[in-house]
């Protein structure tokens, strides 16, 4: 008798203790990510983990989704009215963590705010085409462009909203940092309210329970900053955090096995490409007995066939990337706004490749450089090796340099490589965006092409890429853009490899979230599992 | 001796100067920071008033000229990425080098010489030889290699400690501290251990081979046949005579700890200034890595420079004792 009652009064005291414990972990979630942000002033930088901390506490104009298409943000609306003005309808009842209501002055503040406080990686690309604005009334706005601005509204998923009333005092480049770090000014209408930060350390948050999209379900939110990859897994494994972003594909293979961890795999927005130098004279390709060739084999359509017919991208994805990636056959992932269903996957085809070489007078192949990152993207340097081997099977003799960014691209910018691959995000989920900095040539006077480092030039490419940034006919614009596409891919300067897919990491059976293609991790969107 | 004190003082000085020069045109041949930092698609214009703003569209000259004249005023400069001062972005993090390098140099120096002299004292014994083992293991195993050990067994394995961050901090004299708190404490553990493991080892080492010396000297003999202790002995004599060449490695230790505690920093994400340097080299963030750079040569310097004063003064006592 006696037994089973201290039993009883074990198994309650248990219960309880379960029960207090399971209440604490699902109200505080503590994330550990890989990298930012730069200061709490979400208009300093354009970095992708910049803008991931500060959708946390700011909202944006427009939203992006998950995969990266445009829906409805804090406005609810947006049409051209005319050749260069778009109206832009704001959404009613949104309310500031201060308790104020966000109006259209909030929206003028921050786009007029932009340029005056953005850092290096500039946050003006996100109003370039912005001249001005005009309040119609609270919840209406006039935004004029320099001419015809069909991607306005893309451009607009980064632009994040501030209290123009919390932020006027920080609004200069020597007072923005100090007043948004220190949670003064850091005053915005998203799902958590600043609690404390310190560079490279916790960003602690808090729920704002006023929150138009609804009440999120974390009482508390931890982000860490824990840039190395092993103790970032660490972290998890110790319980220490709840969830991680970036697990390394060596790693992935072991959290596959592991009971403890679920292993959350996602499409990333990353495309492998590699580049083909188009000048008359390129630096780093060579005859095989090391001298110069009379001219740039590279400029041959024969030669970038060849190149392309050599890449294996399956063995790429299955043996190199420990099968987190897909082959890729243009240079964004399927189903963003531009991307073409009419270009065909690449065939791997080395026998052909090597007739190629021969008919295009390379009977015995020539000697490349090739160049690429190898701390920048998961697996960089792993496929710039396999793609080494690849060349090197059908007579492409290939020096592989995996290199780090810091070097790779200032380098790149300066024209010194040949052949070199470079990981690239459509972060807008739109053409224009990456046919736009890539494909389009090199031209100040019409701001295309600033990315364009192989002297690229199609003229029907560049025609259509100028021609669509002025189409507000969505539907029309598509075509346009999937037509360059199409030319872009089909002329082989840039011959796309690999889709990049990322895993997030967490605690078995204890969250539910749908991996974004641009990787943010955002804790509004992580539910506990039920 | 005040002319000494002039004569090296000018000489620290000048190796500053020299120091300021190849650390900045190093740094700036490094590479040009708008191509990392810059987003691909800024236009061209956009790009043009970036590289204006961060000044790098002036001559590589006159930017040294900028930056000297700024430093003498005691101005870093800002930090490209942080948008913050430089001083003030080290001096924030500086505090949490300090508190885990000092933890694990003065321990392992405790520690690794109380090993040591009993290692040299008792040469044969299996103890000592158990901590000569340990001693080479110190030296040879990578550090990096160790925190990952050291985070896989007690962090991951047993459960018994975090496996990084800093953890609860308590502010004292307006900085905080992980050290005050039972937390932060425990945080500090694992990369204490991990930094002070090589120094631990350098320490046994220093001092058996002094104990060695020491315990055959007519010194010890002398006093042995006069009816002193063992432990007087070890103790008056044997601790001060290897003292010197401990304190002098002691110092410079701490030096280069405090300078180059990455390793341990990055495993741990002890958000410290190695942590920081890291971060600010893969994103080529100039003023900071020139202004730690610069603080770095600084702080060698002056312990070199207290070094050679305190041999200077050392020096005329010596040589009374031998004269005597």
């Amino acid at each position: 008798m006696k037994t089973t009652f201290n039993l009883k009064r074990l198994i309650a005291a248990g219960a309880v203790a379960a029960l207090g414990a399971g209440a604490v972990s699902a109200q505080t979630l503590t994330m550990g990510v890989r990298g930012g942000p730069e200061s709490l002033d979400p208009h300093f930088s354009a970095l992708g983990s910049h803008a991931e901390a500060a959708k946390h506490i700011f909202d944006t104009l427009v939203w992006s989704g998950t995969d990266l298409q445009i829906e409805p943000g804090l406005a609810t609306e947006w049409t051209p009215i005319d050749e260069d003005t778009w109206e832009f309808k704001l959404r009613e009842g949104v309310k500031f963590h201060d308790g104020s209501d966000f109006t259209a002055e909030d929206v003028k503040f921050s786009i007029e705010r932009i340029p005056v406080v953005t850092g290096p990686t500039t946050t003006t690309i996100y109003v370039r085409r912005v001249s001005e604005v005009e309040i119609i009334d609270d919840y209406t706005l006039n935004i004029h462009t320099d001419g015809p601005a069909a991607t306005l509204p893309f451009d607009f998923v980064r632009l994040f909203i501030v209290s123009s009333e919390a932020a006027a005092d920080f609004s200069t480049p020597e007072t923005a940092a100090a007043g948004f770090n220190s949670g003064e000014a850091t005053i915005g209408t998203g799902p958590y309210k600043y609690v404390s930060w310190e560079p490279k350390g916790d960003l602690v948050l808090e729920r704002f329970d006023d929150y138009w999209r609804g009440m999120g379900a974390w009482e508390q939110v931890i982000r860490k900053e824990i840039p190395n990859d092993s103790s970032r897994l660490a972290a998890l494994k110790s319980g220490q955090v709840d969830l991680v972003n970036y697990v390394s594909s060596v790693d992935y293979l072991a959290l596959e096995r592991d009971a403890a961890v679920d292993a959350i795999k996602g499409d990333s927005v990353y495309v492998m490409n590699l580049q083909l130098d188009q000048r008359e004279d390129t630096p780093k390709v060579f005859a095989n007995d090391g001298s110069k060739l009379d001219e740039n084999p590279l400029r041959d359509p024969l030669v970038r066939e060849a190149i392309d017919l050599a890449i294996d991208r399956e063995t790429m994805v299955d043996i190199v990337l420990e099968g987190l990636g897909k082959p890729a056959n243009q240079m964004m992932p399927p189903g963003f706004f531009g991307s073409s269903e009419d270009i065909p996957m690449p065939e791997y085809n080395p026998e052909r490749a090597k007739e190629l070489l021969a008919e295009a007078g390379y009977p015995d192949g020539f000697k490349i450089e090739l160049y690429c990152t190898a701390d920048r993207l998961p697996g960089d340097g792993a496929i710039c090796q396999g793609l080494g081997q690849m060349f090197s099977q059908i007579g492409i003799t290939t020096d592989v340099n995996a290199i780090s960014k810091t070097v790779y691209f200032p380098a790149q910018a300066r024209l010194e490589y040949s052949v070199f691959m470079n990981g690239w995000g459509t972060l807008t989920g739109e053409a224009s965006y990456t046919l736009g900095s890539l494909a389009h040539s090199n031209n100040p006077d019409v701001k295309l092409g600033a990315f364009n480092r192989i002297e690229y030039k199609n003229d029907k490419v560049d025609e259509l890429m100028q021609a669509g940034a002025t189409m507000l006919d969505a539907d029309e614009r598509r075509a346009t853009y999937e037509e360059a596409m199409e030319l872009t891919m089909a002329d082989r300067a840039y011959i796309s490899i690999v889709q990049l897919q990322t895993v997030w990491g967490a605690k078995a059976g204890a969250l539910e979230f749908d991996p974004r293609f641009d990787e943010d991790t955002l804790a509004f969107f992580v539910k506990p599992a039920e | 001796m005040l002319g000494f004190v002039i004569q090296r003082l000018l000489q620290a000085i000048a190796v500053m100067a020299v120091m300021s020069v190849i650390v900045f045109f190093g740094v700036y041949a490094i590479g040009n920071p708008v191509d990392i930092v810059i987003p691909p698609d800024a236009t061209q214009e956009i790009r043009e008033e970036a590289i204006r703003r961060l000044g790098l569209d002036r001559p590589v000259w006159e930017q040294y000229g900028i930056f000297v004249v700024n430093l003498l005023q005691g101005d870093f400069g800002r930090s490209f990425i942080y948008n913050e001062p430089v001083l003030q972005l080290i001096g924030g993090r500086l505090p949490a080098t300090l508190e885990l390098v000092l933890i694990s140099v003065v321990s392992a120096t405790v520690l690794g010489v109380s090993l040591g002299i009993y290692a040299g004292y008792r040469p044969d014994g299996w103890l000592s030889k158990t901590i000569m083992a340990v001693s080479i293991l110190g030296f040879s195993v990578p550090s990096f290699w160790v925190g990952l050990i050291l985070i896989l067994t007690f962090a991951v394995s047993l459960g018994w400690l975090p496996a990084g961050g800093r953890g609860e901090t308590v502010e004292l004299w307006g900085i905080r501290w992980s050290f005050l708190t039972i937390d932060g404490l425990s945080h500090i553990v694992l990369p204490a251990v991990n930094l002070a493991l090589f120094k631990f080892a350098m320490m046994i080492r220093l001092a058996r081979a002094g104990t060695r010396e020491i315990m055959l000297t007519d010194t010890v003999k002398f006093a042995r046949a006069a009816g002193i202790s063992e432990r007087v002995i070890l103790r008056r004599h044997l601790l001060k005579l290897i003292s010197i060449p401990i304190i002098t490695v002691f110092g410079l230790e701490l030096g280069s700890t405090l300078a180059f505690a990455v390793v341990t920093e990055t495993i741990f994400s002890w958000p410290g200034v190695g942590k920081l340097i890291i971060d600010s080299i893969a994103v080529l963030d100039r003023p900071v890595m020139v202004a730690y750079l610069i603080l770095i040569a600084l702080l060698f310097v002056t312990i070199n420079f207290v070094v050679d004063l305190v041999f200077a003064l050392i020096d005329p006592r010596l040589r009374t004792k031998a004269a005597a």
